[in-house]
């Protein structure tokens, strides 16, 4: 059975949701309203603001809708493992300002540790082989540039 | 005929042929290792695709749509976990067959129905495509608009979402195609003054994160799920007994798997289950239906791999996706320039029909490694999740960075990875985001180009019969089925009443 405070939050979450969608629509909606206008010679059938609103309405009508005939439902709270990853999510972005494959060697490695993972081996192969190996297939193979960084300043000189 | 012969020859290529090889073993391995499926897989390698030709870019990416489909029942048999969604009916019969020590004669039938599932529909794609093709040949922009909204209707019924909540997720898509310069005015439109929101959100690291980056974050609260597997001694044809039980079976849900396959948005887990469901009911032996029924296999895994060629003939012909993994295709064809629609044959015929060969060569190529290496295969489902989706992360970022060799697609993959697990948790399905965002920009083009047509008297386009066609099909994908169930509550109040 679902306890109190969850099934609170599960009302919570079946509101939060259709309101951040309409806030949306609304901030959208009115900087569509700031678009350009064109002369009725270079409008091409429709305004650049016409189509956009007209979207926006719909997704608001639909919206609305949801409120009553599909609301948001949870069925259980998201587990430490997922906010642990999205945790490594943000200290991924965080490195990549020193290096895009520094940032993935040690996001693949301490999602490896974070999801249970403990053998050396595997550390070794997921935190620095397969980035080295992708770096090496992109770089040689598919000739991409990687941007700049601690690491890959080593490579490129 | 010409552009048949030119493709068969196109097909010739030695390149072509074994990159067709290493496609078909890539996308068993991905179909048989559960959370990664077609569309991830399709997703992931796309911008390996990006420094090829188009011909071999697109046969890889549909020799990973074919064989990841058909992979999908390694596991649900074997590991009672569909690799795929569109293999989850193959469990129902597949695990219990397995369980009485008969993995081998299930992964047999599965690999037949499949492959007689796949080149039925090829065979159908070559034969429906042109004729839909000439078909939509003199469509003007009016009829255009009315089928891409009827395209995008059918999201309401696609994915694991409720039907209002995929249409919500439509809209979004269809409303972050139209960032960025409007291409009728050019007049600027969501950029914000940024540089990198000019040319639009690129909807190759949007489908990366949808379909990968979320998928990982999916994992991460299914790390408790543990597997039980089924050893399997080795894989069997199946007997004739076994084919005199399931042929009509197979017919039966070839011709489903082709037809949902060929409606716009409905892909191939839709398939597989009306093809099971038409099985059972057509069975002499419905009872032995989820106890472990050969009939039940062949139902679904031919009604699925059908799908695939099925969902190929809108993509091509109309250029609106058939299902989830045409629409990364239809995103691959758009990225190498190329432009599917009613042209596609006349003025590259012999690209089409080289896809054509490539798709009909990938369901022969499985049917061998499906025989000789589906042990081998259920092994790979064993790797651990744990070392899986790190690799995975690596390969989506580098190939959402690869493709303009931009950070800011690397942002676009991770936000649109989060976006999506939550979308999902919340009950929205990411697939109509996907389609709404490669579609979205033509929807927008095509009613200007409609309202330029008809002089801005909007109303003019319910007067011309196919537009109206198109216009009442869309009114009843959206509103038809709960009609129905109201009609049907009428009919029979004291069983909707719960009497």
């Amino acid at each position: 059975m679902m306890s109190e405070k969850s099934a609170s939050r599960g009302q919570f979450e079946r509101w939060l949701i259709p309101v951040l969608i309409l806030a949306f629509c609304i901030a959208a909606f009115y900087v569509s309203t700031t678009f350009k206008k064109m002369p009725p010679i270079l409008k091409r059938g429709i305004q650049p603001s016409d189509f956009p609103q007209l979207l926006l309405a719909a997704i608001t009508l639909m919206t609305l809708a949801m409120l009553w005939v599909d609301p948001i439902r949870i069925r259980d709270r998201l587990q430490g493992t997922v906010w642990g990853t999205l945790a490594l999510f943000a200290g991924f972005a965080a490195l990549t300002a020193v290096d895009l494959f520094l940032a993935l060697g040690v996001f693949a490695l301490a999602l490896t540790v974070l999801w249970g993972e403990r053998r050396p081996v595997i550390l070794w192969l997921v935190g620095l082989v397969v980035p080295l190996a992708v770096f090496f297939l992109f770089d040689q193979v598919f000739e991409i540039r990687f941007p700049r960084g601690l690491l890959t300043n080593l490579w490129y000189g | 005929m010409e552009g048949l012969v030119s493709g068969l020859i196109v097909l010739g290529d030695p390149y072509l042929l074994m990159l067709l090889v290493v496609a078909t073993l890539g996308g068993v391995v991905i179909g048989a290792l559960p959370g990664l499926n077609a569309t991830t897989g399709a997703a992931l390698l796309l911008p390996f695709t990006l420094t090829m030709d188009p011909v071999p870019a697109i046969a890889i990416l549909t020799a990973i749509y074919c064989s990841a489909t058909f992979a999908g029942a390694i596991t649900a048999i074997l590991i009672n976990t569909p690799g795929t969604a569109a293999s989850a009916t193959t469990c129902l019969d597949g695990y219990p067959l397995a369980q009485r020590g008969e993995a081998g004669r299930a992964l047999g039938m599965a690999v037949v129905a499949s492959t007689f599932g796949g080149i039925f529909s090829v065979i159908c794609l070559m034969l429906a495509a042109p004729l839909l093709a000439r078909a939509a040949y003199n469509f003007s922009p009016p009829e255009y608009f009315a089928l891409t909204l009827f395209g995008l209707s059918m999201l309401a019924s696609i994915g694991d979402g409720s039907p209002l909540k995929n249409l919500i997720a439509g809209g979004f898509g269809i409303f972050f195609a139209l960032v960025g310069v409007d291409n009728l005015t050019t007049v600027e439109r969501f950029t914000f003054g940024s540089y990198e929101l000019y040319d639009g959100i690129s909807f190759v690291p949007v489908l990366i994160g949808l379909f990968g980056i979320s998928e990982l974050l999916v994992q991460a609260s299914n790390l408790h799920v543990q597997r039980e597997a089924v050893s399997m001694k080795a894989i069997k044809l199946p007997s004739m007994a076994d084919y005199r039980k399931t042929w009509r079976a197979i017919l039966r849900s070839s011709g489903i798997g082709t037809f949902i396959g060929i409606l716009p948005a409905e892909g191939a887990t839709v398939a597989s289950m009306i093809g099971y469901n038409e099985a059972r009911r057509w069975s002499k032996t419905p009872q032995e239906f989820g106890k472990g029924a050969i009939e039940g296999v062949a139902g679904s895994e031919a009604a699925n791999n059908s799908a695939t060629g099925g969902a190929m003939v809108p993509t091509l012909a109309l250029g609106i996706p058939g299902s989830a993994t045409a629409a990364v295709i239809l995103a691959g064809l758009m990225v190498h320039g190329l432009r599917p629609g009613p042209t596609m044959f006349t003025e590259q015929a012999e690209f089409a029909y080289a896809i054509f060969w490539s798709m009909m060569l990938v369901n022969v190529l499985f049917f061998a490694v499906g025989l000789s290496g589906a042990k081998l295969f259920a092994h790979v489902a064993r790797i651990p999740v744990q070392v899986l989706w790190p690799c995975v992360f690596v390969f989506s970022i580098v190939g959402a960075y690869a493709l303009d060799q931009s950070m800011f697609d690397v942002w676009v993959a991770l936000v649109s990875g989060v976006l999506g697990f939550f979308m999902r948790r919340y009950g929205f399905s990411v697939v109509p985001l996907a389609i709404g965002l490669i579609l979205g920009g033509m929807l927008e083009q095509r009613l200007g180009q409609s309202m330029v047509m008809l002089n801005e008297q909007w109303w003019l386009m319910f007067t011309r019969p196919l537009t109206l066609l198109f216009f009442v099909l869309t009114a009843l994908a959206l509103f038809g089925p709960s009609l129905w169930r109201v009609a049907k509550r009428q009919r029979h109040p004291m069983m909707s009443s719960g009497e």
